[in-house]
């Protein structure tokens, strides 16, 4: 055989060898002592990394549950209780089940129920819109329908409405992780439980005007009038600021305040036959 | 003519002067005025009056609301009718306080004549009545007056500039009080310059005014004041910037987020001197300014400039002045570069009020944003230097930490960016937030650094 190829084999080959020792002793004398249950942890979260939990991604999380003494900091929003299951066996902590949430939008000041008294035409983007004025309506409380929450959304779980120039949720796919309540500049979007078969209450306003100039601006506004408040019997309903607010840890989805509201504002959802759902 | 401007950036839009010949006009009174609590920048000021109470003209109705504030007086003499939130230009609410307008009855101790009295008073009754009669920068930012002309301890004023530059296009109200009230103006240099220890003393005038330069020039000599000049400068925007007059006059440059006082200048609008004027000279509190109602879209006959009281409603000046013009898309407070659109015609007008524009439809729309080409239109306009088109880039990546490396706090948000991008991209809005967001964390770093080591102290 040629000897050209014999040494050029014989050396490649020895070479490869040294270099995998040194490999091998760098690997040993700089090997970095990790905790084997943060891997295992990580494994079993999404991997959305989306920051829902507040942590910076799922590895971050991971290793702050591992050197927890209890699990009530930590919660994964998107893997839910199942997941959250897994990490309390894991890590050996008794499991605190949360209830599933899932993001409400409180304003339903839609195109007919809220009149545009002025044309915005600046920067597409409602940080930008609520920084400059009140809004192109006369509600300064209300959505600006610039779609930051949408952007904001990593899961594709919300989306505008053409037809109310508001923001929906799709709540197959929200995962309740918060990046929307952050992205909104008026504070609209709210993380409520999501109930029995996603059945719930709430009051989709957050005007804080008095009850005719609320209803001036917004025909669909909540007015102050305590209505529900005295509809309610569980004491799960306050009014505040001329703006109710329905407790959701509190409230049995009678739907009487639902039946109560004159003006629409207090909405119940998914129940099985509709009754109000202004 | 000697032709001096500032050294980077800046743009060249047309001045649309369309008022200038228009003289001031008094408004009259209207039944009731609307005075707001937030004239001025920094703390709120607080209501002394309580409602029930009867009020004269030039009384004060409100005290600073802190070290950087201003006393409010009232603009008229009735009754208080209310205190209570009010919408501003914005549609946001802030407290005003609401009078009744019985009549125009002033206080004692105002001089209401013509007279020009040219003897100087000594520099603590000066500063005195400037804090006593609420008088703010009326160049736009309406900072309090008497805190920019008492430099903090160890800082000595080199130069007083006098800012008639009146840079925006279509704004002629600086214009017309420098050709109708031309001596006040120079007493209220002479006072700021006696309060400030005999500094020297500049009036900048863009040579699109050569009748206020020539007016200024023989008024001055006919006054006994030294150390007083009239320097014309070559028409750019942002000349009325507080920085580039500076550089365009002294030749000097502010440092990044340092104040003028730090290379000997201080900086004071035209509007400021004639308002400081009638505060000493006059003991007339800051209650008037002159607003100038014009436009693209209204007939030349039709604009004016109006001396108005603070708490008028916009539209009460609007229907005054003969209703909101056809064709008028936008409505504008302040100049077309730096203003804000009206959204809230009820508004009251301010001490810092300078200007009712209407556009149209053409000259205001936004057209269509596409994408960036890195053309560097943008770094080229810019007056402070940066790089507007990577600030935007940034602040959509969320890098604050690069922001703050690339100054966005430095932006004085003239507009000379969003003016000059032919993508038509709206860069102010972004940087505006991003300079926001820069400012508040720098705000939060200082208050933590304040508190450690007022902790340290405790400690030791």
């Amino acid at each position: 055989m040629n000897p050209i190829i014999i040494w050029t084999v014989v050396i490649l080959a020895g070479l490869g060898l040294v270099l995998a020792l040194v490999l091998f002793l760098v690997a040993r004398r700089f090997r970095v002592e990790e905790d084997p249950r943060i891997d295992l942890v990580e494994k079993t979260l999404p991997g959305a990394n989306c920051g829902g939990c507040g942590y910076a991604g799922c590895h971050a999380f991971a290793d702050s549950a591992v050197k927890a003494s209890d699990l009530s900091a930590h919660y994964c929003p998107v893997g839910g209780n199942d997941v959250m299951q897994k990490v309390s066996d894991i890590l050996g902590f008794k499991m605190e089940a949360k209830a599933p949430q899932v993001a409400v939008v409180r304003c339903n000041g839609s195109c007919t129920a809220r009149p545009v008294i002025n044309e915005y035409d600046g920067a597409a983007s409602c940080r930008v819109k609520a920084a400059l004025y009140a809004g192109d309506t006369a509600c300064p409380f209300g959505c600006l329908g610039c779609g930051d929450c949408v952007a904001a959304c990593e899961f594709g779980a919300l989306s505008m409405d053409p037809a109310t120039g508001l923001p929906v949720v799709d709540e197959a796919k929200c995962v309740a992780c918060g990046k929307c309540v952050a992205a909104c500049p008026k504070s609209l979007i709210e993380l409520r439980n999501k109930g029995p078969r996603g059945i719930r209450v709430f009051v989709a306003c957050r005007n804080t005007d008095k009850g005719p100039v609320a209803r001036k601006a917004c025909s669909n506004a909540c007015i102050g009038c305590g209505l529900c408040v005295k509809a309610c019997a569980h004491d799960a309903i306050t009014l505040e600021n001329n703006l109710a607010y329905v407790d959701f840890t509190k409230c049995k989805l009678c739907r009487k305040c639902v039946a109560a509201c004159p003006t629409g504002a207090v909405h119940g959802v998914n129940f099985p036959k509709e009754v109000n759902n202004g | 003519m000697a032709k001096t401007t500032f050294a980077i950036g800046g743009v060249h839009p047309d001045d649309s002067k369309l008022a200038r010949a228009c003289a001031i006009e008094v408004l009259p009174l209207p039944s009731v005025v609307y005075v707001s609590m937030a004239q001025h920048l920094g703390a709120p000021a607080k209501p002394v009056v309580s409602v029930g109470d009867k009020v004269l003209t030039g009384q004060v109705i409100a005290e600073p609301g802190g070290f950087i504030s201003a006393f409010v007086h009232s603009p008229a003499s009735g009754t208080v009718k209310a205190i209570a939130p009010f919408k501003d230009l914005a549609g946001r609410e802030v407290p005003h306080i609401i009078i009744d307008v019985e009549g125009d009855e002033w206080v004692e101790g105002v001089d209401l004549s013509d007279t020009l009295i040219t003897e100087l008073p000594d520099r603590e009754v000066i500063l005195d009545r400037v804090k006593a009669c609420g008088v703010v920068g009326l160049g736009g930012a309406t900072f309090p007056t008497h805190v920019k002309l008492n430099p903090a301890p160890g800082s000595k004023a080199d130069c007083l500039i006098l800012n008639g530059a009146e840079c925006e296009p279509y704004l002629t109200s600086d214009y017309r009080i420098m050709l109708e009230r031309t001596k006040e103006i120079l007493v209220g240099a002479a006072l700021m310059q006696k309060a400030l220890g005999g500094c020297r003393t500049v009036i900048g005038i863009e040579e699109n005014k050569p009748e206020a330069i020539a007016a200024m020039r023989s008024a001055l000599a006919s006054l006994p004041y030294s150390g007083i000049e009239i320097l014309p400068l070559k028409k750019k925007y942002p000349q009325g910037g507080e920085k580039q007059i500076i550089q365009a006059v002294m030749h000097r440059e502010v440092g990044s987020g340092a104040l003028p006082i730090s290379v000997g200048a201080v900086v004071q609008n035209v509007g400021t001197s004639l308002a400081v004027y009638e505060a000493v000279q006059k003991n007339k509190p800051l209650i008037t300014n002159i607003l100038t109602v014009t436009g693209n879209c209204l007939p030349v006959e039709k604009q004016h400039n109006y001396l108005f009281r603070i708490g008028m409603p916009l539209s009460y000046i609007a229907e005054y002045a003969g209703g909101i013009p056809k064709g008028a898309a936008k409505i504008v407070s302040g100049g077309p570069m730096m203003g804000r659109a009206i959204s809230n015609m009820e508004a009251a007008t301010v001490k810092g009020t300078s200007s009712i524009l209407y556009l149209s439809e053409e000259s205001t729309r936004r057209k269509l944003e596409s994408n960036c080409i890195r053309c560097g239109r943008c770094a080229e306009a810019c007056p402070m230097g940066l790089e507007p088109f990577l600030l935007r880039r940034l602040w959509k990546a969320g890098d604050m930490e690069a922001l703050e490396a690339n100054a966005v706090q430095d932006c004085i948000e003239c507009g000379c960016c969003l003016y000059s991008c032919p993508a038509c991209i709206p860069l102010l809005d972004h940087i505006r937030q991003a300079k926001g967001a820069v400012l508040g964390a720098i705000r939060a770093r200082a208050a933590a650094a304040k508190a450690a080591a007022e902790a340290n102290q405790k400690n030791s």
